[in-house]
């Protein structure tokens, strides 16, 4: 049965993409993937040689920020599984699409010009292509509010 | 993705090997054989050459005249001192010429009445002979390499190690390349960059990375920070100033990076269970780690610096150190329960199945390493208390005790070369050279007697001076550059100052350096990756952000800790 990927980052701007996927997962009836990628690029530049160390126990904080998602959802009746990845987040997101057959990818995206941006404008465009090429599936980009 | 993953494999092969290699030849480069006074049966001419500030003059080439011939040389010692072997016929005319690069040469005529009736063995002694210093372009080329290196690292757009090879490489190439089209462009040769490098700094750190490496398998810290959880009973007002300690006490040990990378992401896990922002307990808890890093000898990289240069031992830190990092300390855990305070005391317990979670991510994974590890660790710690009483330097100490450690938990070679941070290892050699420049062509007795003029004999002003530049410098650049650059120049204040003998300034220095780090986002490396863990988990740190908290507690934390050693050092 094909589904739903969700990719979150966790924190309170993740809670509308959170809201957004469980809804849908609800009106659709497909099943709900919850994703978060490990990405440790901000390491290149002080302690490269520390990602071992890093991965294990940010993989663990993975899991504990989709677990907090999966108990939203499940308190909304929507079972969702969760999954841990690590690498480039777009590559990891339609990794999982493939995996899954995903009809529909959701990702937050934060306001214009902001920092913790993980798609830029072109990148998004480039990405959006891909979802439709690859996997033939929708993709929905969610406006991430709060401070 | 692949091409990706086989450019990081090849490079993690490249770091394997290429850079452990690296550090060991440039380890026997340094066994070089020094410069030897030549063996002399006849009466000989001795002297020592100095700078202005009386200080000595290495390598400074000294020729004795007789008319228009050369009738012997000589080069100077570590002490300044050479000596001469004299011809057995009277020199008539005689004089010495000494010359040195980044120096004025200096012609000493020597009377006639001085160099007869020498006998065998007999020394004839020149005295003193003064070099003042030279402004030459490789000063200049020198400045404007260093600047560039700062810059480098502190734009982030090369890898601290990355920008300090091109320091490095750029330093050499002035000095080789340069001299062809302009002499003055020397700097130094090949030979004499690498006797900057200091090993007992390389040794230390490395032993210190390798314990660190099996101390970090074992989860000791997930199982603190949930111990901490617990104990506080979900009141987060007494969770932060216990997260804080347990941050606090293992970066006094430990390298600050790696403490954080441990317990950011678990601190994370504690906060979100308390539905509280994650960074009311991550902002103090990296600012506890960069204040009490301080208060040991291997708390920090610049206290290792600063050890080795001023022969400080690890008795001493504690002793003058301690107390006035604990006053800081506390400091810090008073502003930081007021400022987070509304997060604090909004934060309530979301889930049991959270904290399930959390309780399954906090368990010790290695208790057998941890055991091993404890008691190495006790060793060390007793090595390193009685270290000068048994002679014994803080390197071997941490080399002694890594390698037990090593034997004892059976590591293997593939794993022991990933646990050292090679990368870091020659970041701090390639520094050590580009300082060693810095030094070498005079810019570091410029900025000390700019310092020396200002602060002229007044101890208490000099103390200030040191600790509040380093604490604004450390703040906006590297620490760790920065204070290599500064210890020559402390060292100069230290022997002009009355009363610095007691290596005020040097603690000063390493108060500075370090606490100046919680001025800015990108004032400690420790920041950086908090900031990283933070904004992987939806909490981003930015540079305003870190700066409205940081600064308050840079001022705070600066100024207990300066009280405290202008009260002891008074």
């Amino acid at each position: 049965m094909p589904g739903i990927v969700c990719a979150i980052r966790g924190g309170p701007r993740s809670e509308r993409t959170i809201e957004e996927a469980i809804e849908l997962a609800r009106r659709t009836g497909e099943p709900l993937y919850f994703l978060y990628v490990v990405n440790l690029d901000f390491l290149s530049h002080s302690a490269s040689s520390r990602v071992h160390t890093l991965s294990e126990d940010m993989r663990e904080m993975g899991e504990f920020i989709l677990a907090s998602a999966k108990a939203k959802a499940r308190r909304k009746g929507v079972d969702a599984h969760t999954v841990v990845r690590q690498g480039r987040v777009a590559d990891e997101i339609l990794r999982l699409g493939k995996e899954v057959g995903a009809h529909y990818i959701i990702i937050g995206r934060p306001r214009e010009g902001h920092e913790d941006n993980v798609f830029e404008e072109t990148a998004l465009s480039e990405f959006e292509r891909r979802v439709r090429e690859e996997l033939g599936a929708q993709l929905i980009t969610v406006r991430e509010e709060g401070k | 993705m692949n091409t990706y993953r086989v450019n990081r494999h090849r490079m993690g092969t490249y770091v394997r090997w290429v850079l452990p290699v690296f550090v060991i030849v440039a380890f026997f480069l340094t066994g070089l054989p020094a410069r030897s006074a030549p063996s002399t049966p006849g009466p000989v001419l001795v002297g020592r050459v100095s700078d202005r500030e009386g200080r000595p003059v290495e390598g400074a080439r000294v020729t004795l005249w007789a008319g228009e011939r050369v009738v012997g040389e000589a080069e100077t010692q570590a002490d300044g001192s050479f000596t001469l072997p004299l011809s057995s016929p009277p020199l008539v005319d005689a004089h010495l010429h000494v010359e040195r690069a980044h120096y004025h040469s200096v012609r000493v005529p020597l009377p006639e009445e001085k160099l007869r009736g020498g006998r065998a063995g007999e020394a004839l002694l020149v005295g003193d002979i003064r070099l003042e210093r030279r402004r030459t372009p490789a000063f200049w080329a020198t400045l404007l390499i260093f600047l560039l290196m700062l810059a480098l690292i502190a734009s982030g757009r090369l890898h601290n190690t990355m920008a300090a090879l091109v320091g490095t490489s750029l330093i050499f190439l002035v000095s080789y390349l340069g001299r062809l089209i302009l002499p003055d462009l020397f700097i130094f040769d090949f030979e004499d960059a690498v006797h900057f490098i200091d090993w007992e700094v390389i040794f230390l750190i490395m032993g210190m990375m390798i314990y660190i490496a099996i101390v970090e398998r074992t989860g000791i810290f997930q199982w603190l920070a949930f111990a901490a959880y617990r104990l506080a009973r979900g009141r987060a007002w007494l969770l932060l100033p216990i997260l804080m300690a347990i941050t606090g006490v293992a970066s006094a040990f430990l390298d600050n990076v790696t403490t954080m990378l441990l317990m950011a992401p678990i601190s994370v896990e504690i906060a979100l269970a308390l539905n509280m922002n994650p960074l009311a307990l991550l902002v103090p808890e990296v600012m506890a780690s960069n204040v009490m890093g301080v208060s040991t000898l291997i708390g920090t990289p610049t206290n290792i610096l600063i050890a080795s240069y001023a022969h400080i031992t690890f008795d001493e830190f504690i002793v003058h150190l301690t107390p006035g990092v604990l006053l800081a300390f506390t400091g810090l855990v008073i502003y930081s329960e007021v400022v987070y305070w509304n997060d604090l005391k909004a934060a309530a317990l979301l889930s049991p199945e959270l904290v399930q979670t959390l309780a399954e991510h906090a368990h010790i994974t290695d208790p057998v390493a941890l055991r091993k590890a404890g008691w190495i660790g006790a060793g060390m710690l007793l090595l390193f208390v009685l270290g000068e009483q048994i002679h014994i330097v803080p390197a071997v100490t941490a080399l002694i005790g890594a390698t037990a450690l090593l034997l004892w938990v059976r590591l293997d070679i593939e794993e022991m070369i990933e646990a050292v941070d090679w990368t870091t290892l020659v970041f701090f050699m390639s520094l050590f050279i580009v300082i060693g420049a810095v030094r070498e062509v005079g810019i570091i007795d410029t900025v000390a007697q700019a310092i020396g003029k200002f602060v002229g004999t007044n101890l208490t002003l000099a103390m200030l001076t040191v600790m509040w530049s380093g604490a604004i410098f450390s703040a906006v650049v590297d620490n760790i550059p920065f204070t290599a650059a500064m210890l020559p120049v402390v060292g100069s204040l230290t022997a002009h100052i009355p009363g610095a003998e007691s290596k005020a300034l040097y603690y000063c220095l390493s108060v500075g350096a370090a606490m100046g780090g919680n001025g800015t986002l990108i004032g400690a490396s420790p920041n950086l990756v908090t900031a990283g863990i933070a904004e992987r988990a939806g909490y981003p740190i930015t540079y305003t952000y870190f700066l409205k908290r940081g600064l308050p507690a840079l001022i705070i934390t600066v100024s207990l800790a300066g009280l405290w050693l202008l009260f002891h050092f008074r």
